[in-house]
């Protein structure tokens, strides 16, 4: 739920504030300080920044990535070209096939259709952020147990996306799974196995969509 | 994208004016962002985020009204245990919008203002009708998901969904025009795009959706759509019925469809028949083809009068069992 | 003669990828995550007409871009273009706008030409534009005759005509063609996404005037080709000239856009069988005459025909009197390429349908007319497999005559692939270090397919040891040679070669160890004896371990709203061989994936141009629809084990027949038949005669 507060690029108490304006500011009739600070703290605010590079500051995985980037560049952007961070992938840039799954928070986004200057603020975690120290969480196990993906590009998402729903609802349905799942697309088919996977690291009863028999022909 | 100024704006006066006449709101951003990578738009000098504008991000449940702020996120809509009780309809709607990422983002205002996804209109190397160009290509073109109905050359029509069941619901959109708010129903929003082929709705530069207001008088509300696949996938045709039934009857009746002109269709001599029958094969069969009698098909986009007259029966008959 | 061992530990088991964990956490690096140091965006700009003559190109006011450190035109002087989409120039900059703005720069002179046609139809029509000068849209191959058609049609107690439709299909791999290119005095790197990292290097040295020996490609990861993969590429070429002239390692990755444009499709087809049999169901007459387009790689003037236009036909089916005559039409849009088992999805489309049609007409069951035509044992026994898993005998019923609006019918339909001819030049290396870790190197690549898996399952077994205690590197060109991932013939290529790299491996470590047997528990103390010195063994592919071809058959249900038109996949079950299991847990995914893209085939895949304009109009993933993790049905995978084939390939053959089983499920469903791929809810509804007609005005 989005919060009416102002944003805050470089926020400042009223006191720095007011301090910064040296002079100006003690020369302002005492009656009048509070609402031109109020102003002038709105303006600061509502500040007009770029076209070229501003700072932003993006929390990524709990850590602090600070770029200097135009408002133009997307959050996808931001992490694959201008940090180490190539987890979400790049599929369509146009928010249709899920590669560049992010959460926000505990919202599961299109990093691709996101500014990065919009994701100050936020909790952002990507698919580097899941395994602490190496261990692979409870969902990224299952896609291995499960061989839930082939080449792998549209995993991160998928991991995101699964991820997202778990934390939310840790007993899906099929269905569930399925609609959580339908903003990702996947190109060398391993969405039955997806699906096996997110039952199974729900600890759900898997109805196994996927049976094999082997058959020895001799 | 072209490179862009960007400001939060706090208020809706320092929206307005930041926005000017050269600039544009970015709410969930989804539309946007697409319309800017394709240099579908005329380039904004600045885009004014108004995300943190008061007073415009919340459900306001209300004995004979509900209040829905313009900024209320998709997800929000689907989730919400209220809306889902009293307003069945758009719960439906809701949840089969786009996938839950575009959800998450995704505002009440935008979907209502979204451009148009006529692939000719999307497309950054044609010059439609529709960005300024000599000719509708679709018309005599690739057509199959176009309007069935049209007042003027551009056959690109709403894809909406909340702006489907909104008119089912008789719902007002309150748009803030320089200053003044502005009432305007679901005819009206997307009334200049059945007029102006260069319109997706009725909204100037400057205007700003802050809340929809949805009467409770009808508590029975049903959204439909049929598409190529079973999600994430753009209706080829959407139905939503609204509509109080008692002992099987209709009262206030209103059916909208979604995807085949440029603005929600609703024909009220079919709501008007609707009023005070009963719901039963033969009554919604006569409605649908009172609702889809002046269809004018293309050359591809037939199937969309069958496919709407299946979708309209089931939408009505599902007033029935909606609890 | 080699074999395999008769009673594997791993082989024919679930082993799980070995690359899983690094793909799950994000630490696989795919050719589009490479960040060279210095590393720069690549960016091509396209023709936005689909005929043209470009008299100049005008780059300076794109270098003039900040952050922008080269631009180059594909070609100099004035030249022609034939599609919209046909790559002109390029830039390198710092960054993604940089380059997004230099493009806007660029100053294209052209003459555009109204002459083009972007319809297979028109294009075949004697008065239509010219894609290539002087040269005709139309290639036909020489009509092949057998027996005497015309009057063995007069022989037969049923005779079918059918129509039979199917598009030009995308690939789409989830990444997007493209490279980084590293070009310096010490050579040329590139880190290609590529199913042949030979080609690439072979194709960059040939084009850029190098010895192989002075460039590399190295793909570790790469997201999918499915065959459109092959060579350099245009975006190849000029990413290594992007950086020879802005000295700085390029990274140029094509977007989604540009993947419906330029790097190839899987052809379109136009089939008109007829189909006849004698009263009993014996296939007696075949008629079938075909056009579809290559873009412009089809017609005279490329030769025609290439990358899967003409289709073989009856395909898996024999009559005694037939005429087969195809054409390719050559149309002003990307030229076709190799597309998972080209020519036989939609060969197997056309005549699977024209099957059940005939089927229908002799008031036969459409499984007892395969039975009765197709004599090939292995799918006979397939059939009767899947028959009995699939519930056929009870699920099927009379065309149309499921009850209700939403109708279910059920469809079957076979395959055949040349899998698995493998590669005899492979070869590959080990090396053993003396505390018994052991390191395999190939020149292949893993697509997702398997391949770094299926070396650790055959090398565990071979040495008594487990995969995971395996390190296989694959992906780059310094590696031993291997083929590219193609024609489903990798996993017969390198298991051999795995074999022979072990049997050498063991036979050199016995004799160095003194140990007879150092498998397994006397590894360890084997490699121990090596002292200081890793041992490096060389192996390649040896015969008797691997064979061709494969087959496999698929049963379709499907339920069809009558009213809405909306088809709905409940259930696929899929029979197939591959020789050896190698892995069956890979297997098993390599034929779901393969039933997934033929889904796609069937119901929702389609590349749409707009004739007036000559545009692609569904260059994206809105438009261009991809199966969907709803979409996707149960799927029940029969595996025929046959180890005394030896190891062949499964990637083709899984994708052959779905599309077919698909379209005869459907057709089953509502008694008539949808002949056009995809079906569409806009095509079952005028299949059921509910849609009106248009008056044209």
């Amino acid at each position: 739920m989005k919060k009416p507060e102002p944003e805050k690029f470089g926020a400042h108490s009223r006191r720095t504030f007011l301090k910064s304006l040296g002079t100006v500011a003690a020369t302002a009739a005492t009656a009048q300080v509070e609402s031109v600070a109020a102003e002038l703290e709105q303006a600061n605010a509502e500040k007009v920044i770029g076209p070229n590079a501003v700072p932003v500051t993006l929390k990524v995985n709990g850590k602090f990535l600070k770029l200097m980037l135009e408002p133009r560049v997307t959050l996808l952007d931001a992490l694959r070209n201008y940090s180490s961070l190539t987890g979400a992938k790049e599929g369509c840039d146009r928010a249709s096939c899920g590669a560049c799954t992010v959460m926000l928070d505990d919202l599961p986004i299109y990093s691709c259709q996101k500014l990065a200057i919009e994701a100050q603020g936020h909790e952002i975690t990507t698919i580097e952020g899941l395994a602490q120290n190496g261990k692979l969480t409870n969902v990224q196990q299952a896609f291995v147990d499960k061989d839930a993906l082939m080449c792998g590009y549209c995993t991160p998402g998928f991991v995101m996306s699964v991820t997202a729903l778990l934390k939310k609802n840790p007993s899906p349905t099929t269905d569930d799974v399925k609609h959580a799942c339908a903003g990702n697309l996947c190109r060398c088919g391993t969405q039955p196995r997806i699906l096996e996977a997110a039952l199974a690291a729900a600890g759900v009863a898997v109805n196994r969509t996927t049976k094999t028999e082997v058959i020895d022909y001799a | 994208m072209k490179a862009f100024q960007y400001a939060t704006a706090l208020t809706t006066d320092s929206a307005r004016e930041l926005v000017a006449d050269n600039g544009m709101y970015i709410a969930g951003g989804n539309d946007l962002l697409g319309l800017l990578k394709d240099y579908l738009v005329t380039d904004p000098k600045i885009l004014v985020n108004i995300k943190s504008l008061p007073g415009m991000s919340q459900i306001e449940p209300g004995d004979k009204m509900w209040t829905i702020g313009a900024l209320v996120t998709v997800a929000d809509l689907e989730h919400d245990a209220g809306i889902a009780k009293v307003f069945p309809g758009i719960h439906d709607a809701a949840m089969e919008i786009a996938s839950q990422q575009i959800r998450n983002v995704a505002t009440v205002g935008g979907n209502l203002a979204q451009h148009s996804r006529c692939w000719y209109f999307r497309h950054r190397d044609i010059q439609c009708l529709k960005k300024g160009g000599d000719m509708c290509y679709a018309r005599e073109g690739e057509n199959r998901y176009h309007c069935l109905f049209t007042g003027n050359t551009c056959i690109s029509p709403v894809v909406s969904s909340l702006g489907t069941t909104f008119a089912a619901l008789d719902a007002t959109a309150i748009v803030l025009r320089d200053g003044k708010e502005k009432r305007m129903n679901m005819a009206e929003v997307y009334h200049l795009a059945w007029e102006n082929p260069l319109a997706h709705n009725s909204l100037r530069p400057g205007d700003m959706i802050v809340r929809v207001e949805i009467p409770t008088a009808r508590s029975r509300s049903v959204y439909m759509q049929v598409s190529d696949k079973h999600t994430f996938d753009w209706a080829l045709v959407s139905c939503a019925a609204a509509a109080e039934v008692t002992d099987g009857m209709l009262s206030q009746p209103r059916v909208a469809l979604g995807s085949i002109s440029p603005v929600p269709h609703q024909v009220e001599a079919a709501n008007n028949f609707l009023d005070g029958k009963s719901l039963d094969d033969a009554t919604v069969s006569a409605a649908a083809d009172m609702i889809l009698k002046d269809a004018k098909p293309l050359e591809h986009n037939a199937y969309k009068a069958p496919m709407a007259h299946a979708l309209i029966c089931r939408t009505l008959l599902q007033l029935k069992g909606n609890a | 003669m080699p074999s395999w061992p008769t009673n594997p530990k791993y082989i024919s088991g679930d082993t799980r990828r070995i690359d899983g964990p690094e793909k799950v956490s994000g630490r696989a690096r795919y050719s589009s995550d490479i960040q060279a140091d210095g590393w720069l965006y690549g960016m091509i700009l396209r023709s936005k007409w689909p005929a043209a003559q470009i008299t100049s190109i005008n780059l300076e006011p794109a270098l003039k871009i900040p952050g922008i450190k080269a631009a180059i035109t594909v070609q100099d002087g004035e030249r022609m273009v034939r599609f919209y989409g046909e790559e002109l120039a390029a830039v390198a900059g710092t960054t993604k706008q940089a380059c997004l703005d230099a493009l806007l720069a660029i100053e294209v002179v052209a003459k555009p030409s109204p002459l083009f046609v972007v319809n297979e139809t028109e294009g075949k029509a004697p008065d239509a534009p010219k894609v290539w000068e002087n040269a005709s849209n139309v290639d036909a191959s020489s009509p092949r005759e057998q027996g005497n058609v015309d009057t063995a049609f007069g022989e037969c107690a049923a005779v079918i005509e059918g129509f039979y439709t199917t598009p030009v299909q995308l690939h789409n791999p989830m990444e997007t063609h493209g490279s980084t290119a590293s070009w310096t005095d010490n050579g040329l790197t590139s880190w290609a996404s590529t199913q042949g990292i030979s080609s690439v290097r072979d194709g960059l040295a040939g084009a850029l005037k190098l010895d192989h020996s002075q460039v590399r490609d190295i793909t570790e990861y790469m997201g999918g080709g499915f065959g459109s993969k092959f060579g350099p590429g245009v975006h190849g070429v000029l990413a290594a000239r992007l950086s020879q002239a802005a000295k700085a390692p390029v990274r140029l990755m094509l977007t989604r856009f540009d993947e419906a444009l330029a790097v190839g499709n899987r052809p379109s087809s136009f089939q008109k069988i007829k189909l006849g049999a004698l009263a009993d169901g014996t296939l007696h007459a075949f008629e079938f005459d075909n056009y579809g387009t290559a873009g412009i790689g089809a017609g005279a003037a490329t030769g025609g025909g290439g990358s899967g236009v003409v289709l073989p036909a009856p395909y898996i089916y024999k009559a005694p009197n037939t005429r087969v005559t195809q054409a390719s039409v050559a149309i002003n849009a990307g030229p076709a390429c190799a597309f998972r088992a080209p020519s036989h999805p939609p060969a197997s489309f056309g005549m699977e349908s024209a099957m059940d049609d005939l089927a229908a007409k002799l008031g036969m069951d459409p499984l007892e007319l395969r039975l009765k035509n197709d004599s090939n044992e292995v799918r006979q026994r397939e059939y009767k497999l899947g028959a009995e898993r699939f519930g056929w005998a009870a699920k099927y019923k009379k065309p149309g005559s499921s009850p209700g609006i939403v109708k279910t019918g059920v469809g079957c339909a076979g395959a055949a692939w040349g899998a698995g001819g493998p590669s005899r030049r492979t070869q590959g290396e080990a090396q053993i270090n003396p505390d018994g870790s052991i390191e395999f190197r190939l020149g292949v690549q893993d697509l997702g397919t398997g391949t770094r898996t299926v070396i650790a399952v055959v090398a565990a077994e071979m040495l008594g040891l487990k995969p995971d205690q395996i390190t296989v590197k694959v992906g780059d060109t310094n590696y031993p040679p291997g083929p590219g991932s193609g024609g489903s013939t990798t996993c017969a290529s390198i298991s051999p070669t795995v074999y022979d790299i072990c049997t050498k491996a063991l036979d050199q470590l016995q004799t160095q160890s003194g140990i007879t047997d150092a498998r397994g528990d006397n590894w360890f103390a084997a490699c121990k004896k090596l002292g200081v010195s890793p041992l490096v063994v060389n192996g390649n592919w040896i015969e008797g371990l691997s064979t061709k071809p494969a087959y496999g058959v698929q049963f379709a249900e499907v339920d069809v709203d009558t009213e809405t038109g909306l088809v709905t996949v409940k259930k696929v079950v899929a029979v197939h061989d591959c020789g050896l299991i190698v892995d069956k847990l890979t297997t098993e995914s390599q034929i779901n994936g393969g039933v997934i893209m033929g889904l796609g085939y069937a119901l929702y895949e389609e590349r749409v141009m707009d004739d007036l304009s000559g545009v692609v109009l569904n260059p994206n993933f809105e438009t261009y629809k991809l199966s969907g993790i709803a979409d996707v049905p149960d799927i029940d995978v029969i595996l025929v084990n046959m180890p005394e084939r030896g190891v062949i390939g499964i990637g083709e053959p899984a994708t052959v027949p779905t599309a077919a089983a698909l379209g005869n499920a459907v057709a089953n469903a509502i008694g008539v038949r949808v002949g056009s791929l995809p079906i569409t809810p806009a095509k079952v509804l005028a299949a059921l005669g509910k849609v009106p007609p248009v008056e044209k005005t």
